[in-house]
């Protein structure tokens, strides 16, 4: 490697790269949404004169012209290779000291909220890096991003295609974050962890701006800081582009962060020859500040970062929620891909103050390598809490983990060397933290020192791996007391001996310890206090659980995590103690967050004209008299005759009232959810009916599609008639679709397309089903569609509404 | 020939809504999107969507960008139809309905507004939880970027009127015979992405969804095309159009 740039990368000298290329070229005349990259091809001499400015002003890094030189953005005008060769040239021919190849956002965004995959992002970053890579570039400046998982497809298409060292720079608007909700020490502490050389912040703003930004990561990593600013707002003045901070209040800025500890400076929008000569005078003369970041523990999402010093007693939940062993439904999600539920689950553990989610799709008949990496996606797109990926299956963990935008935790190693061989390397190439069990081939042991003893193999292994001790959390695991009564204090010891002796954070679940005795809570509660005291960092714990929350913010006082315990008095001060002796009823304040969640159906005084009728209630949306009504009514009734009689006549009241718009949208729905009630009431009390099963149906919304809004209210209304809907989502491919068909046997599936340029893959989609899964019907429905352009296409049925959704099914179904 | 005036060149980035200044929805507007036809609401309902409402005001946050180009309506295109080029950009505008809002003008400003991810991903966490609930969150948000669209054509509006020009109405790429597949240029002339974090797909739509782009005419005299039609009578959809047929219009 160049010995400036390993330098530079060791924080031992300053590196200076150039300023704007895109706005000196649309000075010159470029149209606004032309491809600058072009210019590489048609005229060479015009880009390499801008990088000779920028080489005879002192740059030492020429960045190529190249920022969207993807096969997205050049869509068939020029090749990759050929961009990437023409721009190495223009910046060598210019007597470049170092040519960082340039790579931009996509311009597309990445699932879950946009459609391109995380792998398609990768192939087409590969195709730059290898591009680059074979034109000579010495490195490469992914910038300008405004998305972790796009970055982190980006670094890791370079790292594994090339040997290249990358540097890395997002955008940061004025709130302080990317357009996605990434914060500068998220970025930071994320692309640390990927092992990028250099990270930092460009463009957006201007350098005052950013340098308050830039001190937010210098807090949080020592990798090299790199800060290219913009020179400030642009405004257009007779007629030309204007940028309002010059070169000597830029320069000035500059110092101030060099002051600051940021190594590698440069400009972005605005920026010209005159900024990098006086950025060059600003560094002359000067090595890199020292900096000496204090360790900590941390874990990221795109939007959230949960950081425990090593120094401090802080501490974070996990929650455990999101794992089907004991748990009927999410089982029952998990092989109907009913991914929503998870994702419900997730939300509602959230807003239980859970810091971390555990997310476990563990069971037998599923593919668990698909499931987790789905899961996660879901997730990441609802929630901002940090994941925790739990799986016995390396290969889940590695296609979950190298997916999402973040940093995780892995769920987990033990002392097994084959377990360690193959899931501390994934930990290592994507950074992630990762647990260690204290047990090993012999199984559990049964004193502290034989745990420590296997904590401190698991530390060294993980070393030899490069994972540091900041990013390990070690379980001592919590045994039964009831078989064993001296293993509670036995843990304890455990977790005060890793944490004093190889200064290593703890995990704990604690609920085994009561195992086979009354009351569990109470035990786990008091246990889950005891291990905070020797030590516990982050418990594993269902949140849902007031009694274990209490010990959580109980504990965040006394370790002084609660400053002025302002979280506890806002919470506790109008609590009522249930141990408290009163004339009243001991009755818990609803959760905050509980009550301010959106639930219309909180009680409310039945209107004096109701009329007490499965019907009446299901007509008017109450849940609450629904379920009532019907858990009454099925000590009279059978549930078939209930459902017969009762509910699915109510439904087809509503989706005629519907029809004559004497209900709209919002009442339908609300029916459905009474109803809803009412069927769950029924589910409660005769599990795994085949009576009850109507049939199974599959819903999605076609490929290039992304409105789930109509589909879900037909998936709503069809589950609340008794069928199994399988709801593949939005942006579904016409295979996904067939496969679905053949693994769940479908006979109806329900397509949905809300504009008119996704219509085409509707059609796409039913040939398919229509080719390959002969017998299978489809409805179709969606804004653009109307009862001919349906039958063009070849559905099988047109639904206008949801209403209508259901009629066609209960014809199919019979 | 004029130059055009500074307020109106752009790019311009604006930020709308927060909770100084915070964002309103029409509620008959929201309502009418969630097939309202009168129809009388119970309480529980009614509170409900209300609550839903009063969360996307007090959240609510968007973003828009606005540049402004000369137009030239002298040109045909590829297969010899006329059409509109913004001078300065990579967009070309097909078809006769953008043809005859575009073509006396002098100028045309580009605006694009987006409510964003927060919007997106909350939607996205209410569709796992409550699709009742993520339905009306939709038609609110719906009704919110209405009103953030509305502020920036009334910024537009009003700087041409200071430098004594005039405007015709908000024209969108999908209305009548206006291809959608005009989008993606129409965004990158105002480097949208980059701008306001507003990105399109393969198949032409907007993510985050709760965006809105225009393009508005800048006439030196009084404006041509000046009334905006009722928006069945170019729509594709009015012949099948189920709120048509209750009496309503989207």
């Amino acid at each position: 490697m160049d010995t400036l740039l390993h330098k530079a990368i060791s924080g031992d000298c300053h590196l200076l790269f150039d300023g704007g290329m895109g706005t000196m070229l649309q000075a010159a005349g470029l149209a606004a949404g032309e491809l600058p990259e072009l210019l590489c091809l048609t005229n060479p001499e015009h880009i390499e004169a801008i990088h000779r400015a920028y080489v005879e002003a002192g740059s030492d890094v020429i960045t190529t012209n190249t920022f969207g030189a993807n096969r997205l953005k050049l869509d068939g005008r020029a090749t990759v290779d050929e961009v990437y060769a023409a721009a190495v040239s223009c910046a060598r021919a210019a007597g470049a000291h170092l040519v960082a190849a340039d790579i931009g956002p996509l311009g597309a965004l990445l699932r879950p909220l946009g459609t391109l995959s995380f792998d398609e992002a990768y192939d087409a970053f590969a195709e730059q890096a290898r591009a680059a890579s074979d034109a000579g570039a010495d490195l490469f400046i992914i910038e300008t991003m405004t998305d972790v998982l796009e970055v982190k497809a980006a670094i890791l298409a370079c790292r594994e295609n090339t040997g290249l060292p990358i540097f890395v720079t997002m955008t940061f608007e004025a709130d302080g974050r990317t357009f996605l909700g990434t914060s500068p020490e998220v970025a930071a502490v994320t692309l640390d962890a990927l092992g990028v050389d250099a990270l930092g912040i460009n463009c957006s703003q201007g350098p005052h701006e950013l340098r308050a930004l830039a001190q937010r990561m210098l807090a949080v990593t020592e990798k090299p800081l790199i800060v290219q600013a913009n020179a400030g707002l642009p405004h257009v003045e007779h007629d030309c582009t204007v940028f309002d901070i010059g070169p000597e209040e830029y320069a000035a800025a500059v110092r101030g962060m060099v002051d600051d500890g940021v190594g590698i400076l440069g400009g972005c929008c605005g920026t010209d020859p005159r900024h990098i000569a006086l950025i060059a005078d600003v560094l002359r003369g000067r090595t890199p500040r020292k900096r000496e970041v204090p360790q900590a523990f941390t874990v990221t999402s795109a939007q959230a970062l949960i950081s425990l010093p090593t120094e401090s007693r802080a501490i974070a939940v996990i929650g455990e929620r999101i794992n089907p062993t004991g748990k009927k439904r999410l089982k029952e999600a998990l092989r109907t891909r009913d991914f929503d539920y998870l994702v419900s689950e997730g939300i509602a553990q959230q807003e239980q103050g859970a810091d971390i989610l555990d997310v476990n799709v563990g069971l037998p008949d599923i593919d668990e390598v698909d499931a987790l990496q789905v899961a996660g996606e879901r997730l990441s797109g609802a929630v901002t809490l940090p994941l925790q990926f739990d799986s016995t299956v390396p290969a889940a963990l590695e296609a979950a983990v190298r997916r999402y935008p973040g940093k995780p935790i892995i769920n987990s190693v033990n002392g097994k060397q084959e377990v360690l061989d193959e899931i501390l390397p994934i930990a290592a190439r994507y950074g992630a933290n990762v647990i260690g069990l204290t047990l090993d081939e012999a199984g559990i042991p049964t004193t502290a020192e034989q745990r420590f003893e296997i904590a401190a193999r698991i530390v060294g292994e993980a070393e030899r791996h490069g994972i540091p001790r900041s990013r390990l959390l070690i379980d001592c695991l919590a045994m039964t007391v009831s078989t064993d009564q001296r293993q509670a204090l036995e843990t304890l010891r455990a977790i005060s001996m890793v944490k004093e002796r190889l200064g290593v954070k703890c995990t704990l679940g604690v609920s085994n310890v009561s195992f086979g005795l009354p009351q569990r809570p109470l035990l786990n509660g008091a246990f889950l206090a005891a291990a905070l005291g020797a030590g516990l960092d982050t418990p594993i714990l269902n949140p849902g659980s007031d009694r274990y929350m209490d010990a959580v913010r109980t504990f965040r006082v006394l370790n002084g995590e609660d400053a002025g315990a302002r979280d506890y008095i806002e919470r506790y001060a109008g609590w009522r103690d249930p141990y408290a002796k009163s004339d009243d009823k001991a009755i818990r304040l609803p959760d905050a967050t509980a009550s301010t969640r959106v639930d219309g159906n909180a009680p409310s005084a039945p209107s004096p004209n109701s009329e007490r009728s499965i019907g009446h209630f299901v007509l008017t949306g109450r849940k609450r008299e629904t379920a009532e009504l019907t858990r009454e009514l099925l000590n009279t009734l059978s549930p078939l005759d209930l459902i017969d009689a009762h509910l699915i006549p109510a439904l087809d009241e509503v989706g005629t009232r519907f029809d004559r718009g004497e209900l709209f949208l919002p009442q339908l729905m609300a029916s459905a959810e009474a109803a809803r009630a009412g069927f769950d009431v029924i589910r409660e009390q005769m599990p795994a009916s085949k009576e009850l099963d109507k049939g199974t149906i599959c819903v999605a919304t076609v490929e290039g599609d992304i409105h789930d809004i109509g589909k879900n209210i037909v998936k709503m209304l069809l589950d609340n008639y008794g069928y199994t809907v399988i709801d593949l989502g939005r942006d579904v491919k016409p295979q996904a679709v067939l496969d679905a068909v053949r693994e769940h046997d479908i006979k109806l599936v329900g397509l949905s397309a809300l504009m008119t340029t996704t219509v085409p893959n509707m059609a796409k989609t039913i040939d398919l089903l229509h080719r390959e899964a002969p017998g299978t019907l489809v409805m179709v429905g969606g804004a653009v569609l109307t009862p001919e352009y349906a039958e063009q296409i070849g559905a099988d049925f047109y639904a206008k509404d949801a209403a209508e959704s259901a009629r066609i099914a209960a014809k199919v179904f019979g | 020939m004029r130059e055009l005036p500074g307020a109106l060149a752009g790019p311009r980035v604006v930020t709308l809504g927060g909770t100084e200044d915070p964002l309103a929805i029409d509620r008959n507007e929201m309502l009418r999107y969630l097939g309202h036809t009168g129809q009388n609401i119970e309480d529980d309902l009614a509170c409900r969507i209300e609550r839903v409402a009063r969360d996307v005001e007090a959240h609510g946050r968007a973003r828009g960008v606005f540049a402004t180009f000369p137009v030239d309506a002298s040109t045909l295109d590829d297969e010899g139809k006329a059409c509109i080029r913004l001078t300065g950009t990579v967009a070309t505008l097909r078809g006769r309905d953008i043809y005859r809002h575009l073509k006396d003008a002098r100028w045309c400003t580009v605006l694009a507004c987006t409510l964003g991810m927060d919007n997106e991903r909350r939607l996205r966490a209410l569709g796992a939880q409550s699709p009742l609930d993520a339905a009306i969150y939709d038609a609110a948000s719906s009704a919110l970027i209405e009103s953030a669209v509305g502020h920036l054509d009334s910024m537009v509006q009003d700087a041409a009127s200071a430098a004594g020009l005039s405007c015709n109405w908000r024209f969108s790429c999908g209305y009548g015979d206006c291809p959608l597949e005009a989008q993606g240029r129409l965004l990158a002339s105002l480097d949208a992405t980059r701008r306001i974090g507003l990105t399109v797909t393969p198949t032409n739509l907007m993510v985050p969804s709760k965006s809105v782009s225009a393009m508005i005419g800048v006439f030196e005299g009084p404006p041509r095309a000046a009334d905006a039609p009722a928006r069945c009578a170019i729509c594709r959809m009015r012949a099948s159009c189920s709120m048509r047929k209750r009496g309503t219009t989207c």
